[in-house]
């Protein structure tokens, strides 16, 4: 999976900036320009993907805290997608060797140790995959939260 | 949704947050003007904060029946920061590097009022949202009152291998610069040092940095210690619309240091004040240009101290 050279470095070595109110944001919206000029497809895999979400029961999106659309169940979030199609989802550690043993997806390219996951949609052919993942991620969660609101 | 319609709510979108925003700049600078200021005004983190994300939430409202997804948003949000930075440059008169410069901080903070607006305005939201606009009224009032004072002092330094006495000759005043220019703002036409001149060669002399664009940088020689420290007060600075507002040049120093094996240290200094905000945007570039006009000069001195 080939992520860009300029959200690598940002992350690498801006990443401490995070923390600053509006700057993920601000550099997120830099990321949807770019798409808008280099990869017009991509927003449009991630439209469709947000509108195929919001057809599930309980859910809604958000800005998410380091930029990008949140997708949450209720207020608990299944994954999140930032402009250069980076889908980030946390599944189980278990589940996620299973996934990275099918080759599609990378480890988080922050948390790499943890079950994050991140999966490169580069356009319309990723969004039936992501939507599976995004899907997996989304059963969990209402199950998370059932047990949550029982306890 | 018929075409026709849809294309009244787009233009309604660009007409309204634009007329609002200059409305609001021209209310804030005849409220506000500064005296100290020269009567320019500071810049605050507001105009390129609280502003685009109102003219986001504007176009929001407009657009609210149109059912805009991500991607047409920020297409359309992309159209207006166009708009708005067109606009800039014929009604507030701003040179062209300076929208380039201000360019992605408008467009990141309008699609960001534009999603915020998309979903205040959605049709099942029954939240008491529209308290976000107090908000950022109250913040843009809030700023542009408040003072707003910010120094920065940049350094570089290189290794020239002559001794101090000939790299001085050097320092004081030099020949015009002929080489190209790499650094990309120069080249897409930002005024880029091209020589130097001296009344004289002590104390309280006059000194002439001349760019590529026929501008001229007053300056006088507060300190001269030959072959070890030039350092020269910026007295007057040319009316250019890329800095005249936004950056003033206060004083330069070039610092010899003898290295003992034929070598020179040169180091560079220069001081500057800005006056747009918010400064973890805008001293970026202010310490990149800096920079690039000092590698520009230092190099060519560099390369008139090291010839035979």
């Amino acid at each position: 999976m080939k992520k860009s050279s300029l959200f690598n470095f940002t992350v690498k070595y801006l990443g401490f900036l995070k923390s600053v109110p509006l700057l993920p944001q601000l550099f997120d919206s830099q990321l949807k320009l770019w798409s808008l000029l280099t990869n017009w497809g991509l927003l449009q895999a991630i439209d469709d993907i947000e509108t195929e979400i919001l057809s599930w029961n309980g859910t809604n999106t958000t800005l998410h805290k380091y930029g990008g659309i949140q997708f949450n169940y209720k207020a608990l979030e299944i994954g999140h997608i930032h402009s250069n199609g980076i889908l980030d989802i946390r599944f189980s550690r278990k589940i996620k060797q299973q996934l990275m043993d099918e080759g599609k997806i990378d480890d988080h390219h922050i948390f790499a140790k943890s079950g994050w996951i991140s999966f490169y949609v580069r356009g319309k052919e990723d969004s039936d995959y992501a939507l599976e993942l995004l899907r997996m991620a989304y059963l969990r969660t209402c199950q998370t939260y059932e047990v949550f609101k029982t306890s | 949704m018929d075409d026709k319609y849809s294309k009244v709510e787009l233009i309604k979108g660009f007409v309204f947050s634009n007329t609002f925003a200059f409305i609001l700049i021209g209310l804030s600078k005849l409220a506000l003007s500064r005296p100290y200021n020269k009567g320019t005004g500071i810049l605050v983190f507001s105009e390129f904060i609280i502003i685009p994300m109102l003219m986001g939430i504007i176009c929001a409202w407009n657009w609210k029946n149109l059912q805009l997804k991500g991607r047409m948003s920020g297409l359309y949000s992309f159209y207006n920061s166009l708009l708005a930075i067109l606009l800039s440059s014929i009604f507030l008169g701003e040179g062209i590097i300076c929208l380039i410069i201000v360019s992605p901080l408008i467009f990141g903070f309008m699609c960001l009022g534009t999603y915020i607006g998309r979903k205040m305005f959605e049709e099942n939201n029954n939240e008491l949202n529209v308290s976000i606009i107090v908000l950022l009224l109250f913040v843009f009032v809030m700023d542009s009152v408040s003072e707003h004072h910010y120094q920065n002092e940049v350094t570089d330094k290189i290794i020239i291998n002559a001794p101090p006495d000939k790299v001085w000759n050097n320092v004081v005043a030099f020949e015009p610069i002929k080489q190209k220019n790499t650094f990309w703002l120069f080249r897409i036409g930002m005024p880029s040092p091209m020589a130097t001149t001296v009344t004289g060669r002590y104390q309280g002399a006059g000194r002439k940095c001349i760019f590529s664009n026929g501008y001229v940088f007053g300056e006088k020689i507060v300190t001269y210690d030959e072959n070890k420290n030039l350092t020269f007060d910026i007295i007057d600075q040319p009316l250019d619309p890329e800095i005249m507002g936004h950056i003033d040049i206060l004083r330069g120093q070039f610092l010899l240091q003898d290295n003992g094996n034929g070598t020179t240290t040169l180091i560079g200094n220069s001081w500057y004040k800005l006056y747009v905000f918010p400064v973890w945007y805008y001293d970026i570039w202010a310490q990149s240009i800096t920079r690039n006009v000092h590698f520009r000069v230092m190099e060519h001195i560099k390369e008139l101290s090291e010839k035979k």
